[in-house]
């Protein structure tokens, strides 16, 4: 018998946030037909996917990836998807300790249950949660002890486009956008449990042909002199793995009624996505190049889903959406048009990631119901040098003159973000941001001095992290920083920023080494994560669970260096992620590293198209403009 | 002050005529394990969804106006609570419900409506007793036994040392039951005096050596609130 909550009340009452942990949310979706079998034979013909996201519920529940995917497995009469989430340090204890398995929240159903238990990976961090989540679930660890009876172990997201260091822990990996692919894959297992699940390998064989999907146990990694040195593909499994892309986003589907969960989670509003990609090309941005061609939703679209959402889910808060919000060509008809369809129901958006300009402050003040909150800028480097090496297409002026005009709107709080340990960088560049935060003090006091008021006294924050190389950017070959590095131009900029208007925040930087090491590890970091588990590492992304000592001296245990993933690759070498293509071409990016040298900007998509390769999927702003 | 009693308070500044709609609700299962601000926001997205002529609270945060009798904590069942869902317009009680129902998550009900127009007093300050039933096994015999006490001392955390409380005079009466597992009482509830049902479940185990695992698994359910000066009490539904 399936039944939903599987914990005592003396369970739930013991732990920190129980209603994480219950389900029966507003649009939840159990498919009747699904559950009448299962509770008469304990079997159903659907097939059953568990939808894990490695992290707790309030930050799972805050993905729109997940809410898209959930409502793409339930949509077909062959599918059925429900959701599973990683249980925080107190209930992992107490599962352990009374041998309750993992389970999800819809029917109560172990992870081993399933026919394919899916993960969502947004960040490298999250690698140990996911083993957390199939131990408890009672599924093998490893791809190679499961049999015929085990789920088939998938995941996808940003992260696996370099999932080497998990590769053996995934029976398929999926490249690219979920939408189509994940129903493909659905329905080669559909056949394959219809025939009575017969052979697992002839079946991971067979789905390694879906256009997107990638194997790991059919590639065999080479290496030499302590270097990766290239990944052969096995029983002719294909020699490079194709992203996939949606290609229209106005006829895809959208969940326009997501679950609304009960308690209070990260990210507790409604959500519009405007488009995929970005036009600007940030050399430092992984998202920026695997998300490529820009393929915009169209307003008529966008319009009918922000007011089905905003009706279906009750929230008072829609949030909008993309990359780089500015560069969305219809953002002034869309909110004029949602903000009307508003009208008289309170209901507010949120717009991330915009352009400081005259028409973005008007835009904020209109859509806003609340007070004036902060204003936010990543400059990410200090100098208009090291701006121009990384791509950031923003100066100095920018900045100021959209400053001004915040600071005499009433804008008092700005947030700055940069990143430590960009290539090219020097301490020059380091001082750079402390003058720009003095810069803008000053801009503060004068632009109020001008106006004859008396300002009260501004909030500034600086806030750096530190860069990391990642796969399929222009800066993939470079080396990060080491920790020492790291902090002497952390403790550097501290004693420069004088002023007691500006504060100083910074991200932890053994996590962001640790990050750097998996982000271009590969096959042979497994055993160390494997380790690393047993050992007690979950939740890494949280700086208190963080044990990097622990981390290192493992990693060294294996016969392994920090060094070996963190230095400088040369550009002839393999890369452990040469076998994923992702539309963007290796000549495109090594041409970028050398205009980032040169200091070169380059023009974004909109401008001149500079040839990256994606218009290989005739889709979106290439195609338009073509 | 609580949130709603501060938005409810502002609201009535602002003269604006409210017809309120008083709903009965139970919970029960996964949505008894949320805490109070979300319980609150649960219902505000209910009514939301259902497209009804909702009156906003004024101010920098308009708010759907709501008023509830009293809190309820994590964990805690219902079949006797009372919000109060203010609208614009006229709303008939049974309108109300029939557009809020479907739009309930799991677990939770509005059992009962009935309609107010610009009731005098707010209900919460209107609450001062409420019925619990506590079903647990064998618990029926040491909280009569607790009863019979004179004076139920418990400790509690006052700012910053521990302090002896009595809670005896918290508690009012047992009320009628035939079950060794299922027991319901009478205790002050409000804002001036009020007990709660994991402060009595301690001194419960404390006083009495009733078995801690049970107690933690006891089932709580409010019952029903009620108005007035014990032993005149009405039922809030009737207070306005």
């Amino acid at each position: 018998m399936h039944k939903e909550i599987r914990f005592s009340h003396a369970d739930l009452m013991s732990v920190e946030s129980p209603g994480r942990y219950t389900g029966g949310e507003k649009n939840q979706i159990i498919k009747a037909d699904v559950l009448a079998q299962l509770n008469e034979r304990g079997e159903c013909d659907a097939v059953r996917t568990a939808f894990c996201f490695p992290d707790v519920y309030e930050i799972g529940m805050s993905n729109l990836a997940l809410q898209i995917l959930y409502k793409v497995l339930n949509s077909e009469d062959y599918t059925s998807c429900e959701r599973a989430f990683s249980p925080w340090h107190d209930m992992d204890a107490l599962m352990r300790r009374k041998a309750i398995p993992l389970h999800t929240l819809e029917t109560g159903s172990p992870l081993s249950e399933f026919d394919v238990v899916a993960f969502s990976i947004g960040y490298e961090m999250a690698f140990t949660n996911v083993l957390q989540m199939l131990d408890l679930g009672g599924i093998p660890l490893l791809a190679k002890d499961r049999t015929e009876k085990d789920p088939i172990v998938v995941c996808g997201g940003p992260v696996a486009y370099n999932i080497e260091p998990m590769a053996d822990f995934f029976d398929a990996v999926f490249m690219g956008e979920g939408e189509e692919l994940d129903l493909e894959f659905i329905r080669e297992i559909k056949k394959y449990k219809d025939a009575g699940k017969p052979d697992r390998k002839a079946l991971l064989r067979q789905a390694a042909g879906i256009d997107g999907v990638y194997v790991p146990s059919l590639y065999q990694p080479e290496y030499k002199n302590g270097r990766f040195n290239g990944i052969k593909p096995l029983d002719n499994a294909p020699a490079v793995i194709h992203k996939r892309i949606i290609k229209d986003l106005d006829s895809v589907i959208f969940p326009d009624a997501p679950v609304v969960p009960n308690n209070n989670i990260v990210h507790d509003r409604a959500y519009l996505e405007l488009f995929r990609g970005c036009i600007r090309g940030c050399r430092f941005c992984q998202a920026g190049y695997i998300y490529r061609p820009v393929r915009e939703k169209s307003v008529e679209t966008l319009c009918r889903q922000g007011i089905a959402i905003e009706h279906n889910t009750g929230y008072d808060e829609l949030g909008i959406l993309s990359l780089s919000t500015s560069d969305y060509t219809g953002l002034r008809e869309l909110t004029d048009s949602l903000l009307a369809a508003y009208e008289g129901r309170h209901t507010s958006l949120s717009l991330p990631s915009l352009r400081i300009d005259n028409f973005a402050l008007d835009l904020m003040e209109k859509v806003s119901q609340t007070r004036k909150t902060g204003l936010t800028f990543a400059p990410e480097a200090g100098t208009q040098r090291l701006r121009d090496v990384i791509n950031k297409g923003i100066c100095e002026e920018d900045i100021m003159s959209a400053l001004k005009i915040a600071f005499a709107g009433g804008w008092s709080t700005v947030k700055l973000y940069f990143m430590l340990g960009l290539p090219t960088e020097t301490m020059e560049d380091v001082k750079g941001i402390a003058d720009l935060a003095h810069k803008i003090e000053d801009l503060y006091y004068d632009t109020f001095r001008e106006m004859g008021i008396k300002p009260r006294r501004p909030e500034i924050t600086v806030s750096t992290s530190m860069f990391i190389p990642k796969p399929f950017t222009p800066f993939q070959w470079e080396a990060q920083n080491t920790r020492e590095m790291f902090m002497e131009k952390q403790t550097y900029l501290k004693s420069l920023i004088r002023s007691r208007n500006i504060r100083y925040i910074w991200h932890d930087l053994e996590t962001s080494v640790w990050e750097g090491i998996l982000a271009r590890g590969d096959r042979r970091l497994c055993p160390v994560i494997l380790e690393g588990y047993k050992a007690g590492s979950i939740f890494d992304a949280w700086d208190d669970n963080f044990d990097y000592e622990r981390w290192m001296s493992i990693l060294v245990s294996h016969g392994l260096t920090r060094e070996m993933f963190t230095d400088g690759i040369e550009a002839g070498a393999p890369l452990a992620w040469d076998h994923i293509d992702i539309g963007v071409r290796r000549d495109f990016l090594l041409r970028e590293r050398e205009l980032a040298y040169k200091e070169v900007i380059t023009p974004n998509c909109r401008e001149k198209c500079s040839g990256c390769g994606a218009q290989c999927y005739k889709a979106g702003l290439c195609y338009e403009t073509r | 002050m609580r949130q709603d009693e501060r938005s409810y308070l502002m609201t009535t500044q602002q003269h604006q005529t409210q017809y309120i709609c008083r709903t009965l609700f139970s919970r029960k299962g996964a949505i008894s394990y949320i805490g109070h601000l979300d319980l609150m926001k649960v219902i505000e997205r209910a009514v939301r969804r259902a497209e009804l002529p909702i009156l906003y609270t004024q101010g920098y945060n308009p708010r759907p106006m709501m008023v509830f009798a009293l809190p309820l904590g994590v964990g805690i069942n219902t079949c006797g609570d009372y919000v109060d869902v203010a609208m614009s317009v006229p709303v008939p009680a049974e309108e109300f419900l029939e557009k809020v129902r479907p739009q309930l998550p799991d677990g939770l009900e509005f059992i009962h409506a009935i309609n107010l127009d610009e009731p005098k007093n707010s209900i919460m300050s209107v609450v001062s007793c409420a019925s619990y039933r506590l079903e647990a096994r064998g618990i029926t015999r040491p909280l009569l036994k607790l009863f019979a006490m004179d004076e139920i001392k418990i400790e509690k955390k006052s700012k910053k040392k521990m302090v002896d409380t009595d809670i005896r005079p918290l508690m009012i009466k047992p009320l009628v039951t035939d079950s060794e597992d299922v027991i319901e009482l009478l205790v002050y509830a409000g804002s001036t005096q009020n007990l709660r049902c994991d402060v009595l479940l301690n001194a419960l185990c404390l006083h009495t050596g009733y078995d801690r695992d049970d107690a933690d698994n006891c089932i709580v359910t409010r019952t029903a609130l009620y108005g007035g000066e014990y032993p005149d009490i009405v039922g809030i539904e009737n207070l306005v």
